[in-house]
Order: C-alpha cells, then structure tokens, then sequence
C-alpha cells in the first residue's frame, strides 16, 4: 500500500470507525506482523524485524463495520488479513502484500444458545476459554478444546478447521459448525447457516471453513452444543507397543465407540512426558530396564554436562534429564550439541526405544457424556484395550494428564529462549498406511532434529499423529542458520507425507508454512479451490498469498 | 449448436467414437431439441465427453431417476452411470469402500453384508438409488442417529470438471488445508463437475439389534421422548413416531389400542450388544418419563421387518414431506394439524429420519379417502401453514447464496457444458 | 544501575536476570494467559496482551526498539491485576515486571504523555483529600498508640459518597473501638507505584510510614493501599503495624452484625489486589453471607477480573478502562440486573460509574449498611474540584 493511497483509506476507515478504532502505530503493526509460527520466533529472537507488516489495523465491532471495511479495501485494491487471536502456527495471518489487518476480538458476544436445538450463535472474535466457561456456566459444552483455548478464537477454530483434545467425541470444528456469517472479498454478507441439509445445492458452509481467511471474513457462526457431560472417566494404559496401540485404538473407533480423549504416546514421547511428570512409579522407566551405556553403534552420545547427567546414566536418563528440566535446566551448549546431532541423538533414541518397547508405550484414553452411555461405551472401550495386551494404569494417569493438559504449551518458551526451536508437525491418515506414515515422517524429521509422536484425534477410518521436534541450526541470533534447519524438517516432512499418502494437515492449518505443498496436497481439485476464490473473492484482496492460491487464483 | 438432422448424426458419430456404438441412444427424431443417452464405461470416456462437449455443441448433464422428468432447452448428452457400478477397493483396515458411482446402495450392500460390513442404517427408499445420485443430490432424510447423514460418509470424491480433468479428493479421515472442495460436488447435480467415484465410510455388521415400541400420549410427547434419548446420547438406527391415524393405517393387521390422539414410538437400535441394548433401554426410559407405555412387541417386529426390506410398506406416497429442525418440531406437527382441520382434510402423519439438524414429517392429507397430491390447493395451504411455523419443503433448494453459486459455476465451467439446468 | 546489588534500586531490578528470564518466557509463549487479561480482553488489542507487552519491554531493553512514548506505549496497558499470573506456569509476573519498565520509560523521558509532572499532581490531590477528610470528619485523629486505626484511602474520600462514613458505621456497630486515621496522608501510593516513580514511592511510603507508626494495626478497605502497605512498605523498608483489611475485620466479628430481616441476592467482585495479592478470598463471602445471598460471577476468587481501575489505567486509557469494568458487569446485566458488591473503594467507583441500567455497585460498608440497616451520619461532602488530579 503506498503511502498517498495509505492516508485515502485510513482517513475513510477513521470515518467507518473513528481514529481509535484505527492504527498505524509502529508498535501495532510489528505485533500483528506474526502469529505463533515458530519459524517468526527465530527471525524475532535474533532482532531481525518482521518482513511483512500491515499497513494498517482496524478493530471492527460489527458485521456492518466489516463490510464497510471489506468495501474500502476493495475499492482501493488494499489487501485484508483477517486476525483472531494470532495463536496459528503456520504465518497464516502475516500481511505478505500489507495492508489492513482486521482484528475480530471486538465481536465477542454470545447471541444465543438454543437449548431447543443444541446450537449457539457467537461471534467470531470471542476467545476459547471464555467462550467455553460461559456454556459451562449454562450447562453445555461446544467440546472443542485445543491447548490453544486461552488464546484462539471462534473464527480462528473455523478459518483453520481447528481441532481440541477431546475430538474423537465431539468432532473437530467443522463438525460442529451449523453454518457461519461471513464478510466475502466482495464486500457482502453471506450466511450459510439454516438447515442446509434439507435444502439442494451444494453444503456452503463446507465450503468456507478452512478458507483461512482467503475467501471473506467470518463474522459469527452457529455452532453444535452438547449438554454439559455428567460423567468422565480417565484412565491410563500401557500397551505393549505402538503397533498394539494403534490397533486398539481402530478397533475402538471401529465398534462405534466414542472415547473423548485418545492419546497414545510413541516410546520417546511416553518417557518424555512420564518424565516431565516426575513419574517414577510406570515400569517402563525403572532404570533398570536400561543398559547403562548406548548400544553398538549408535554413533557418539551428545555431552551432558550438567550435574544431573553425571549422576544418572545411560541415554534414557539423561532425556529424563532433559524433560524434567523442560530443556531450560539443561546447559544451551549441551542442548545445541544434541539438536545439531539430531540423527545419531535419534538413533540412539531408536535402540532405546526399543529396550523400552519391552515395557511398552502409554496411552491415555478417556470418555464422557450421558452416566449411562459413557459407562457403557467406557466398558466396551476397555475390553477392547484389555482384549490386545493392554495393561489398565488406572485413573490416575488420566486425571494427571487432563489437570494438565494445556501444559504443553509452556514448553516453548523455555527451548527458545536457550535458543533452539520446537515446532509440531500434525499429519494423518486411513488405518491402512498410518504405521507407514509414521516411520516415514519420524524419520524425514529424525535427520535433523530430535522428534517424538502421538497419534490422537481418531476416527472409524483413521488417526491424525502428532510430531513435536526439537532442533537448533546455531547460534541463538542465526536466524538463517536456524530456518535453514527448520525450513529442511518441513521439506522433508511435507515431501515423505506426499510420499506415503496422507494429509499435510490435520488440524492446524496451511497459512504460509504449508502452502508451497497445497498443490501435492490437492492436485487438480485446487481448480476448485480456485474458483471458489474467484467466486468468493474476484479481486483477490482476501489474505493474499496463502494456501498456494496464487498459481490457481 | 446441433439443429438439422445432419449435425445431429454428426454429433451421435463423434459420441460413437467416445463410448462406442453399444453405449449410445440416439435422440427420438423429429424432437424439439435433441437429446442422447449415453453410458460411459471409464473415467476416461466421460472425459473425452466433456472435452468434446463444446465443440459439438452440446451440454452434458447426469440421466437421473429424480422425480422431475428431464425437459432440456439445449442439445444435452445424458450420462447414465449404470456400467460404472463396481467396487474399485475395498479397505476393510481403515472400513472405507471406493465404489464408482453407478452401484446403488442396495448393490453394494450385497457385496458388504458376507463380509460383516455395512454402509449403514439408510432407509430403503434411499438406499435403492445410485450412490452417485444419493450423493448429487442433497436431501434431508439420509441420515440415522447411529450412522449418520450420508453426506458425511463420504469420505472423498472423484470427478471430472467441465475441461476434462479429474479430482480426487480422498486423502485422510480429515484435514485442516483448506475449504472441503468435495462440498462442492456433494449436492450440485453435477452443476460443478460429474462424480465418478466415491470413498464411503463403512460400518461393521451390528452384534445385535433391538426394536422397541411404545404408546405416548400425543405426538408432542413423544418428540419430547425421542429428544430426551437422543439427549442421553442414545444412538438408535432408526426411530418412528406415528399419530393415531397414521398408525392405524400403518399396521392395520394389529390391534393397536391406541387412545384418542396418542402416538406410538417405535426404535431400533444396533451395534454391540451392551450399546444396542443400553440405547434402546434410553429410548424406552425416556418414553416412559413423557408417560409412554410399552406396545406390542409384534408392532416393533413388523416395522423392523418392514425398513430392512423384509416386509413391504403398505402406506401410500405421502402428500408431502416437510423437514423441521428439532426445536420446531412439535410447532410443525401442530400447525399441520391446525391447517388440515381448517381446510376440513383428513390428516396422518408420521415423523422420522431424526438426527442433530432435526427430522422430516410425513404428511399424507386426505379428502374424501383419497389422497391429496402436493399441488392440490389444500395440501398447498397446509404447507404454507407449516412453513410458515419454520418447515423446509424436502427438496427445496437453497436461495441463499444462489449468486455464489453462480459465479461458481461461471469459474469452474465457464462454458457452461455442464448440467446447465441444474440448481437454477 | 548504581547499586546493583540493592534489591530495591529500580534499574537493578530491571536489569535482574529473572527479569531477563520472565521476558524470555513471554516473548515465546503462546499466550497461554491471553483470554485472562483485561485489557486485552476489554480492547480486543493484540499488543496489549501480556505475552506482547513483554515482548514490547524485551525489544526496549535490548535496544531493539526506541524508548520513545509510543514504543513505550504498551507498558501502560496493564492494571497490574495479576490474572494473567493464574494461567502462567512459568511463575512470571507481567504486571510486577512492566511496573519496573515504567520506572525505565519515565527516567529515560518516554513515560506516558497524561502522566506529566504526576508525582506533583499526587502529591497536590492528596493534600486536597486529606483536608477534606478533616473537613467531612472532625473527629478523626491521629494514629492512637497501640490502637486501631481505620486507613480510608483516596477513592473512598474523593469518590466515595460516604463510603467512610458508612465503614465507621459499621466498625461501631461490631463494637469495635478503630480511630479514622486523619493524617497528612490519604493514598498510600500505589499510584505512585504505577505511575513508574519509584524514588516518589518511597519517600511518600516513610511518611506514610511514619504517621502509622504507634498503631498496634491498621484496617484498609481499599484493597490497592492494603497490598501496597503489606508488600512493597516491607520492599521499601518502611516497617508498618499489622495491616489487615476491612473484610477480614469485620469477618472474624460476624457475628457481631445485625442480621437482616430479608435477604436479596449479591454478587460479589473480588478486587484483583485483594484476591490475587493478599488471598483475601474467603472474608468477604463469610460477610456477605451472613446478610445476603452471596452469587459468584463466572470469573471470581483468584480468577477474578479487574474493574480497570488499576494500574493507572483510567488516566492512560480511560476509554479501556470503562470498558473493562462494562465487561466486567455484563453478566450481570445479562442475568437481570442486580447488586454488585466489593470492598475497594477504586474498584466501586469503577463499577459504580460504568454500571449499565437494572446494575448496582456498592462498597462493601455501604453495602453492609444497606443490607443490615446501619443508620450511617451524613456527611457534608466537599465538592470535588472535577480533576481528581488537582492540576
């Protein structure tokens, strides 16, 4: 945006919303520069400014100022990146052409929530946490609970088809979306709610989640409530491996069962996290169950220097070590020496892992709803968890996990700020090729950085997994040697999911990280995609740059 | 565009080129405007046909059994899929079956049902068209509370678009990269492509089954039942509920003791045993909470009979078919009443295909013993009645985003060789 | 960075490493306590998230970015209220940490443009609250050795409407012999605190200090004094008698209080200084019981939600802070209106002032008086000047 052209739209945008509503504060515009990508973090870590910023930001507080806005933009050929809580972790929201960034956390209300039909019409700029807690506070649930509740909204759960933890019950969101107002690039108002199932023509409101901004702006939307659930029962389960894991779980999915919460942990991330927990008492990390020293040619083991590593013994140990102290405890040297010796790190994890198979991999499984058909469904569930070798931990495992279940997200910072990088890698697949996917992935990433899984959000016909890797491409302030590491994972990553035969995406989304793989993702139904953007958004004003729209648009 | 006798031939040879001479029906002479069937065997003949579609000046639409027989205003190639009726693969790990889209349900239940497999609890009605049709074609009514609407079985897609490529969309169980392009194929009569192939997700063979009935008081009851078991979270494969005099005609052979405008509820329920079981012990708490008694036994038995195709349905086409969301149910089913009464027409009713956006009502109005059809000036009051209490017609297409639809289409088929009559 | 190893120079503090850290652990979060802060919340502005404000005070500090008012900007967007600490497992403290960066911005002459020359307008308005005090309360004196002494606070003298009357009402009714402080002094300085002085601060905390000093204990109501005199008085070394609130008081004398013949249904708002800061939490309900129905708003106890009078806010950004405590009463307005009670003179006069139609906001002694029918004096009060400022 040039600045004469700068000054038109801002001065006509102070009209629609008065000068406060309306910034061009350097300060602004840095912050709405980025989202969570971890990819921006090190570019901020090292002090490099951010490469796109928008123009302008503008708060709308309702659908009527949003259509103003859309209007002015087009009118000016200025693009528009629609911004909820900035919580992505795919860029989707950096201004790659500038622009005016329109903030929805003004449009917070709760219109409506419909006891009759179940359903709850909300605006899109209302944070998770909050939303949730007033449903709770009615007796209901929308069930959508990501680790990114605190900070992402409405919109934002719909623009990305987001998915929370207990989606194995409740669907991720656009399974629970009965329809949605959106602010098309055309600068009108298009509902896609009603009873659209009983009416020809094809499913809009499909059509627009996931649009992640590219085809309008989601104002509000009607959403599916369940009642508030009666009744949950947590457990923990140890199985004897992966493979056993995994099938348990499609023979679960497979019965017509619905479990809340599935979440079974790969040997790494199962010592991880028993780790991270303190969790002396599972079997499977006794330290006798561990050679002391690394097996045969893994290769060199990174240095531990901290004083921990000199009393404890043995690889497993020291990643104890290393979860217990959240990274942050350990020296930044002895992190980057591990981090830049991903490969034989992952090696050594690889034998481990295997001494740990013995003992097996933890699952955490949950169910809740109605008293008499969770305990029912409860029941089946682990009979068919009993029925392939798993070993019932109590519900001890499962209490702990759900006290602590958006724990996770703290881990970050500590990582960064010691500076390596953490980033999570959610793919998924039909039953048939998910042990292949896994391996191939888990390696792709195991060449340069040390990665860990879990497989949850299951379904009859299969599983998403979910890999978090840890890496380091130098010192702290290199961010070019970091993204160049970084930008390798996801090479590697998109390119052995391609590969196999699975989805780039499960839950978190395309923004700018993933588009350069849309294409491969797609193929020829991207014509669709494109049309729908042509549709939709004829000027293509609408978050430019996105989801590998360009070359179809 | 095709007009002399001459270049109808022309366009019947180049059509014979494509599909060969077997696969071909050429236009009755003498017609308005002219109209081949055609039956593609492959992905690659319907291909060709669309690529050549615009030189021969010709537009292609599906040849569908709907209700409304096909009056085209172009020369207009219909597309029977009947030889694309196989099973392309069947994953019985991840339980998805990729079907072409010419198979009807029924056929490709046969090739589940030896292997324990099944698409799921879809009523006959549905079940007897093509998967492609039940698929391009959005209704309401093609779901179940177990297995749910049809629509989101189907995992992905294949078709071909109006310049000859193909898509597939089926890549995992679900994904976060972008809008569901295969939304844009599900319900558009073939406006935005032409389906060749669909990956459905399947279902084991249920342990066991149950069907339960019961007497309520009214009809309001017993929505208010069904909606407290469906609260419970039951998961019935089917749920009925019938006025009295809708009853009465459906099981004339038993006795059914219903008193003066009570309603009868009948169930099924499927899936392991302890779940069958447990949801029909729902269905039956939550009826006997809105004052239900149980009903004969024998009653549950012949409708279970009746919608698994064991025993034929004798009740007359209704006159019309009316869906309401779950909250506007009972205001539908009394303002129905209410105009029926006011027009001096007999009314039965039954309400069924129960799910999360609501259930349809099936409404049969009778004057004089006869049947009314949906045009008649009296059935057409009723329905205005119910509308006007927030019913939606089955069948009627949505208005809402029809300038959408069309620049869609504009983009995608510009064209326009595809079902040009389609949603319009 | 003079002395660093005193633990109360500001610069040292700044330049501590476990600020280092806690902004490190910001600047990477995930924002894992964005739905839990009130200015973000209230504004819907990204850069006044806790996560983005210390990563604002981290580019600062680095020389990344200018001190300059506007990059300074965001520090000023917090009222301190601590609800982002609930949700943080680092154990950071945003609030505590971007006070400290205030102190930077306003001694390297990039504090906030309505906060000019603030140390002298405290100082006036707490002279002007002082007299007025005397003026409304004759009998008021000095700290009684070994006494009780009542500690008004500045909100409730200035904005009160006979809050102190009707909390002298009541310390009498539960029998209670507690002397109105009347000194030189009415705030205890928090705002000082907030407004980035922290040289001010000290000096005003020995007086204060000073004046206090015979007490055998001081009774706060407003909840931003208690916790300034419980936890940065000791900070600064100024020693102070005990110092407990007003709820607390009155919870361990309960029984003491009339009880009324009817009883309505109140919520309750925790002040963030009293809940989060000083675990005043189960005091005012055992109060409020005793007279009323007692209804928890959806963000109460330790996860209570700022009324936006902290911090300074309603001088740097009063349409925010407004906004806030709009927010703040929505559910009530929501739910059919009705009484709101909490025990810090700021916070009331926040709600009190943004209350929408059918919502009432009241002080805690008022709201004892209304509900147990204690006849309170009137008291003659002074017209305000309008600015509260005095400048």
């Amino acid at each position: 945006m040039r600045g004469e052209v700068s000054e038109r739209v801002r001065r006509e945008l102070e009209g629609i919303l008065g000068p406060r509503r309306v910034s061009s504060e350097a300060v602004d515009r840095d912050v709405y520069a980025r989202d969570m990508w971890p990819r921006l973090l090190l570019a901020r870590r090292a002090g490099d400014a951010p490469a796109h910023q928008p123009d302008l930001i503008v708060w709308p507080e309702s659908v009527r100022e949003v259509v103003a806005i859309v209007k002015v933009a087009r009118a000016a050929q200025v693009p528009i990146v629609p911004y909820g809580g900035g919580s992505g972790v795919c860029g989707g929201v950096v201004p790659v052409r500038g622009g005016i960034t329109v903030d929805t956390k003004r449009m917070t209300t709760i219109r409506s929530v419909s006891a009759d039909e179940l359903t709850c019409d909300v605006d899109a700029g209302l944070i998770g946490e909050r939303f949730e807690r007033e449903l709770a506070r009615r007796g209901y649930t929308f069930g959508h609970f990501p680790s990114s509740i605190y900070c992402s909204t409405v919109g934002g759960w719909l623009a990305t088809r987001a998915a929370g933890q207990l989606s194995t019950k409740y669907g991720k969101v656009e399974d629970r979306v009965a329809g949605v107002t959106l602010v098309t690039g055309r600068g009108e108002v298009v509902e896609t709610d009603g009873p659209t199932r009983a009416l020809r023509g094809p499913g809009w409101t499909q059509l627009v989640v996931g649009s992640e901004g590219t085809l309008g702006i989601i104002t509000s939307a009607r959403l599916r409530v369940s009642p508030a659930p009666q009744l949950r029962i947590m457990r923990g389960y140890w199985m004897p491996d992966v493979a056993t894991g995994i099938e348990a779980i499609r023979r679960v999915m497979q019965r017509g069962l619905r479990p809340a919460i599935v979440r079974l942990y790969d040997e790494l991330d199962t010592m991880i996290n028993a780790a991270s927990h303190d969790e002396v008492g599972a079997p499977a990390l006794d330290e006798d169950a561990f050679a002391p020293s690394p097996a045969p040619g893994a290769g060199p083991l990174p240095p531990w220097p901290s004083p921990d590593a000199a009393v404890e013994a043995g690889p497993l140990a020291r990643l104890r070590a290393l979860a217990r102290g959240g990274v942050a405890g350990l020296r930044r040297e002895a992190m980057g020496a591990a981090l830049g010796r991903s490969r034989a790190f992952n090696a050594v994890l690889g034998v481990a892992a295997e001494r740990v198979a013995r003992a097996g991999c933890r699952m955490i499984i949950g169910l809740e709803g109605a008293r008499i058909r969770t305990e029912v469904e409860a029941a089946l569930t682990f009979a068919e968890l009993d029925a392939v070798g798993g070993r019932d931990l109590g519900d001890e495992p499962g209490l702990r996990w759900l006290a602590h279940r958006y724990a996770v997200s703290y881990k970050m910072s500590p990582i960064f700020a010691d500076g390596a990088f953490v980033d999570t890698m959610e793919v998924a697949a039909g039953w048939d090729r998910l042990d292949e996917l896994y391996a191939a992935v888990r390696a792709a990433i195991g060449r340069h950085a040390v990665v860990m899984a879990h497989f949850s959000h299951a379904y009859a016909d299969g599983c998403s997994i979910y890999f978090t890797f840890a890496g380091s491409g130098g010192a702290a302030d290199d961010a070019r040697g970091h993204e160049r590491v970084y930008d390798a994972i996801w090479r590697d990553g998109m390119e052995a999911v391609a590969r196999i035969g699975g989805t780039i995406s499960h839950h978190h989304g395309v923004g700018l990280l993933k588009a350069p793989y849309m294409h491969a993702e797609h193929r020829e139904a991207m014509t669709i995609y494109g049309a729908l953007k042509q549709t939709f958004d004829p000027d293509g004003i609408m978050n430019p740059g996105k989801m590998g729209l360009d070359r179809h648009a | 565009m095709p007009e002399s006798g001459r270049d109808v031939d022309a366009v019947t040879r180049a059509l014979v080129d494509l599909v060969g001479r077997d696969h071909v029906t050429a236009p009755t002479p003498g017609a308005t405007t002219p109209v081949w069937r055609v039956a593609p065997g492959s992905v690659v003949e319907i291909a060709g046909l669309v690529r050549a579609a615009p030189g021969l000046g010709v537009v292609v639409a599906p040849a569908g059994s709907g209700r409304r027989p096909p009056v085209h205003a172009r020369p207009t190639v219909q597309t029977s899929m009947a030889r694309l009726c196989h099973v392309l693969a069947l994953d019985e790990r991840s339980l998805t079956a990729h079907v072409q889209v010419g198979l009807t349900g029924v056929d490709l239940e046969a090739q589940l049902v030896p292997r324990g497999l099944s698409l799921g609890d879809y009523p006959p009605a549905v079940m007897r068209s093509t998967l492609g049709g039940i698929v391009a074609v959005r209704t309401h009514g093609k779901s179940s509370a177990r297995t749910g609407f049809f629509e989101d079985n189907v995992l992905g897609v294949s078709a071909v678009l109006a310049d000859g490529r193909t898509i597939h969309t089926r890549i995992a169980p679900r994904r976060a990269t972008g809008p569901d392009l295969a939304r844009a194929l599900c319900g558009s009569e073939g406006a935005i492509g032409i389906l060749t192939s669909l990956v459905l997700r399947l279902h084991r063979a249920p342990e066991a089954r149950f069907a339960t009935a019961y007497a309520l008081p009214s009809v309001a009851a017993a929505v208010a039942a069904v909606q407290l078991a469906l609260r419970e979270e039951a998961a019935p494969s089917g749920v009925r509920i019938y006025d009295e005099a809708e009853a009465r005609v459906h099981f004339a052979e038993l006795d059914l003791a219903l008193g003066d405008g009570e309603a009868l509820l009948v169930a099924g329920t499927a899936g392991p045993t302890d779940l069958a079981a447990c949801d029909r012990d729902l269905v039956s708490s939550a009826a006997i909470a809105e004052g239900g008694r149980l009903a004969s036994p024998a009653l549950a038995e012949l409708w279970w009979r009746r919608i698994h195709g064991g025993a034929p349905t004798p009740a007359p086409t209704p006159t019309t078919q009316l869906m309401a969301t779950p909250g506007r149910l009972v205001r539908v089913y009394g303002a129905i009443a209410a105009a029926a009464a006011e027009a001096g027409l007999a009314l039965r009713a039954h309400v069924s295909r129960f799910d999360a956006d609501g259930a349809v009502v099936f409404v049969t109005l009778v004057r004089g013993g006869a049947v009314l059809a949906e045009t008649d000036p009296g059935a057409v009051a009723v329905v205005l009645a119910a509308e006007g209490a927030g019913a939606f017609p089955l069948g009627a297409r949505s208005l809402r985003l029809d300038g959408y639809l069309a620049a869609l289409r504009t983009a995608i088929d510009p064209d326009g060789v595809l079902s040009p009559e389609a949603l319009t | 960075m003079s002395d660093a190893r005193d633990p109360r120079d500001p610069a040292a503090t700044f330049a501590a490493a476990g600020v280092e850290r806690q902004l490190d652990n910001c600047t990477y979060c995930p924002k894992m306590c964005r739905h839990a802060c009130p200015v973000a919340g209230a504004s819907g502005h990204e850069p006044w998230t806790p996560q983005a404000k210390m990563g604002q005070l981290a580019q600062l500090r680095r020389g990344r970015a200018a001190w300059t008012p506007a990059q300074a900007d965001p520090l000023w967007a917090c009222t301190g209220c601590r609800q982002c600490t609930t949700y943080c497992e680092h154990d950071n403290e945003p609030g505590l940490v971007l006070f400290t960066g205030r102190a930077q911005a306003v001694a390297r002459g990039a504090g906030h443009p309505e906060l000019r020359g603030y140390g002298e307008r405290f100082r006036r308005r707490d002279v002007r609250l002082a007299a007025e005090l005397r003026e409304q309360f004759p009998d008021a004196g000095p700290a009684p050795l070994g006494g009780i002494g009542f500690w008004p606070g500045c909100d409730s003298v200035d904005k009160g409407k006979g809050d102190v009357a009707a909390a002298r009402a009541v310390l009498a009714a539960v029998d209670e012999d507690v002397t109105l402080i009347a000194a030189s002094q009415v705030c205890a300085g928090y705002p000082l605190l907030a407004a980035g002085q922290p040289e001010l601060f000290a000096a005003h905390a020995r007086r204060v200090g000073e004046a206090v000093r015979d007490l055998d204990r001081v009774v706060i109501n407003c909840s931003a004094c208690l916790y300034t005199m419980r936890v940065q008085y000791p900070a600064a070394g100024v020693v102070v008698p005990e110092v407990v609130s007003l709820v607390e008081f009155l919870a361990d004398r309960v029984d003491r209080l009339p009880r009324p013949k009817s009883r309505r249904a109140v919520y309750y708002h925790d002040p963030c200084y009293h809940a989060r800061y000083a675990g005043v939490l189960e005091a005012p309900r055992t109060v409020l019981r005793r007279l009323a129905e007692v209804r928890e708003l959806s963000w109460s106890g330790t996860d209570t939600e700022c009324c936006g009078g902290g911090g300074l806010l309603p001088k740097t950004n009063p349409t925010t802070a407004d906004a806030m405590a709009r927010r703040r009463l929505g559910e009530v307005q929501a739910g059919g209106g009705g009484l709101v009670v909490t025990s810090c003179g700021t916070c009331s006069f926040m709600l009190r002032s943004n209350a929408p139609s059918g919502v009432e906001a009241m002080d805690l002694p008022r709201a004892i008086a209304t509900l147990a029918e204690i006849d309170v004096e009137e008291v003659s009060t002074v017209a305000s000047t309008g600015d509260e400022d005095d400048d």
